[in-house]
């Protein structure tokens, strides 16, 4: 019965590792020999099929999917499905990690420059105000003292100061993955195959875009930071349609616009350098 | 069909407004109002009490009860730590975490596995400076661990052997000293250090009676004797001992190390380059007797 027991977790457990491996890019000692499909290929996604893995294993292990759109006009053309790693677009929904990023993105370059004098600081004179005794008047040294008006500020602050810290980069990278998974949950998120149009009034792109709702504000991001000519025309006169490589992804610009677009080519980029860093164990001290 | 909590947060999530700078928020305990040292509370005294040795900062030393014999040295001590610095800890590994490692293709059963090969993964913390020697082996996994290795460590209890002989593999407790222990659990950064391999020195009094005996396995005892115990062992625990040379991996399973070897391949007394990519073996008489190279 335990031997039951133990060969059956063992199964499970070894189509599991094989599932984890599929979803892992990282070198290999030796060869895995697993079954993918032709349209999963491409894809760093895995199709659960007849594993025996308990539900929540499934749940957990199965890819999210994604319609692949275009930003012309719609036709009518077969649409295809993009496959979407969970361990990157099915985060658990950490907003303490966001609010973390946000506030590090905001914070790390500030600098305040408040500075209050000290009484030493202060332009007035030494003399002393009146003599110590006989006036029937408080004892005062000099009018620079914290009481009088117009003097120091006795515990103020004394800038300039920097907010300058760094944030682990594991809480960097599960932010980037929350984020990226609050956005497919919210049914803000939108692949699309390139990032080509067809029109070239500024008018015109953001009428597309509003008739498929696609929020006030658009980011759209692409593996490359060299952008096709019509969109950088066009975008560049809307404030709010904003373009971006991958490696400009970060927490703020996601929550900051409405929409997230990423290309298919993005897509690719963005997994297989989370992953990467996920499931190295040869990490420097970041 | 139960759904995992990430599923059920992630629709949870949907049905909210959208996530912007308005709904983040940190978590719960992480950041608490300053405590001012101003008001009715804070102010005055600002915690230091009135008069006397604590608000004029002169304490006396904690324990002190004013010059009467303190609790602490009312009693006589317990020898609870004694003998503490000799302890040697080993981490301890499953064999089923073995069998992981090498269905995920973080270990090499095609290479022996050694204390260096167990640190390269990453996955293990193993620190000499804190006593640890080593790992050792558990049988958690034994039931269904399937992997032909030769598996050097530093401890293994009987049926853990079993189990991995039964599967045709080799298993060795050896013992490494501390500075050995330092260059094999992260090789990279010892040969940056530019110092020469050390030799392995040998297991302390009570430690050599464990490696000298070949019911353990120990990799100073008699290899006859040990091929007599994997017998023994086979007709105890009821398995038939695969016929090793019959293997076409017996050279990597007969592959062992010599007790004054820290890594294979590489003799005592060597400088590695990693930049030059070259090894430097010493050629002066009296340096190769001192790490015993022939």
């Amino acid at each position: 019965m335990a031997r039951n027991i133990f060969e059956k977790s063992r199964t499970i457990l070894q189509k599991a590792s094989q599932l984890i491996e599929n979803t892992m890019i990282r070198p290999l000692n030796r060869k895995v020999s697993t079954q993918i499909d032709n349209q999963q290929a491409s894809s760093v996604g895995i199709h659960p099929a007849a594993f025996e893995l308990a539900s929540w294993q499934k749940s957990v292990l199965s890819p999210r999917e994604a319609w692949i759109e275009s930003l012309k006009a719609e036709n009518s053309e077969e649409k295809r499905i993009q496959l979407l790693n969970p361990t990157v677009f099915a985060h658990y929904p950490r907003i303490d990690l966001l609010f973390k990023n946000v506030r590090w993105q905001k914070l790390y370059k500030h600098v305040s420059y408040a500075n209050a004098p000290v009484r030493h600081e202060i332009s007035r004179s030494l003399k002393k105000p009146w003599p110590q005794k006989g006036m029937g008047k408080a004892r005062h040294g000099d009018r620079r003292s914290p009481i009088w008006i117009g003097g120091a500020k006795a515990h103020g602050p004394r800038g300039p100061k920097t907010y300058y810290h760094e944030l682990s980069f594991m809480v960097r990278l599960k932010g980037l993955s929350t984020a990226l998974s609050m956005k497919l949950a919210q049914d803000d998120l939108h692949i699309v195959e390139n990032l080509d149009i067809d029109v070239d009034d500024p008018k015109a792109f953001e009428e597309v875009l509003d008739s498929r709702l696609w929020g006030p504000s658009v980011l759209f991001v692409d593996d490359t930071d060299f952008m096709p000519e019509r969109i950088s025309l066009v975008t560049d006169k809307i404030p709010h349609y904003n373009l971006m490589p991958v490696y400009g992804l970060n927490v703020y610009s996601m929550l900051k616009h409405t929409t997230l677009v990423l290309t298919v080519d993005a897509v690719k980029r963005i997994e297989e350098r989370m992953l990467y860093h996920l499931n190295r164990t040869n990490m420097p001290n970041v | 069909m139960t759904s995992s909590g990430v599923d059920k947060a992630l629709s949870l999530v949907r049905n909210l407004p959208r996530i912007s700078f308005n709904n983040l928020r940190d978590s719960v305990g992480k950041r608490k109002p300053r405590e001012r040292c101003r008001g009715r509370y804070g102010g005055k005294t600002h915690g230091c009490g009135q008069k006397g040795s604590e608000q004029r900062q002169a304490y006396m030393r904690l324990g002190h009860e004013g010059g009467q014999t303190p609790f602490y040295m009312r009693f006589s001590k317990e020898p609870y730590y004694k003998g503490w610095h000799l302890q040697r800890e080993y981490l301890p590994i499953s064999l089923h975490r073995i069998q992981m490692l090498i269905d995920t293709g973080r270990l090499n059963p095609e290479e022996p596995i050694d204390v260096t090969q167990i640190c390269n993964t990453k996955l293990f913390k193993l620190d000499p400076r804190k006593k640890q020697y080593g790992f050792q082996i558990t049988d958690e996994g034994a039931d269904c661990f399937d992997a032909k290795i030769n598996l050097e460590v530093q401890y293994a209890p009987e049926h853990v052997i079993a189990a991995v002989e039964k599967n045709g593999g080799i298993i060795t407790t050896a013992f490494y000293d501390v500075m050995s222990l330092q260059a094999a659990v992260d090789p990279e950064a010892f040969f940056k250090r530019g110092v020469p391999i050390p030799k392995r020195m040998l297991p302390p009094h009570d430690a050599l009676v464990q490696y000298s005996d070949p019911k353990q396995r120990g990799y100073l005892a008699d290899p006859d004797k040990i091929a007599e115990e994997r017998f023994i062992l086979s007709q105890k625990y009821g398995y038939e001992l695969p016929e090793l040379s019959q293997d076409p991996l017996k050279d990597m399973l007969l592959r062992r190390k010599d007790p004054r070897q820290v890594f294979y391949g590489l003799m005592p007394g060597c400088f590695v380059s990693l930049r030059d990519k070259k090894v430097f073996a010493p050629k002066d008489e009296e340096l190769k007797r001192f790490y015993e190279i022939n």
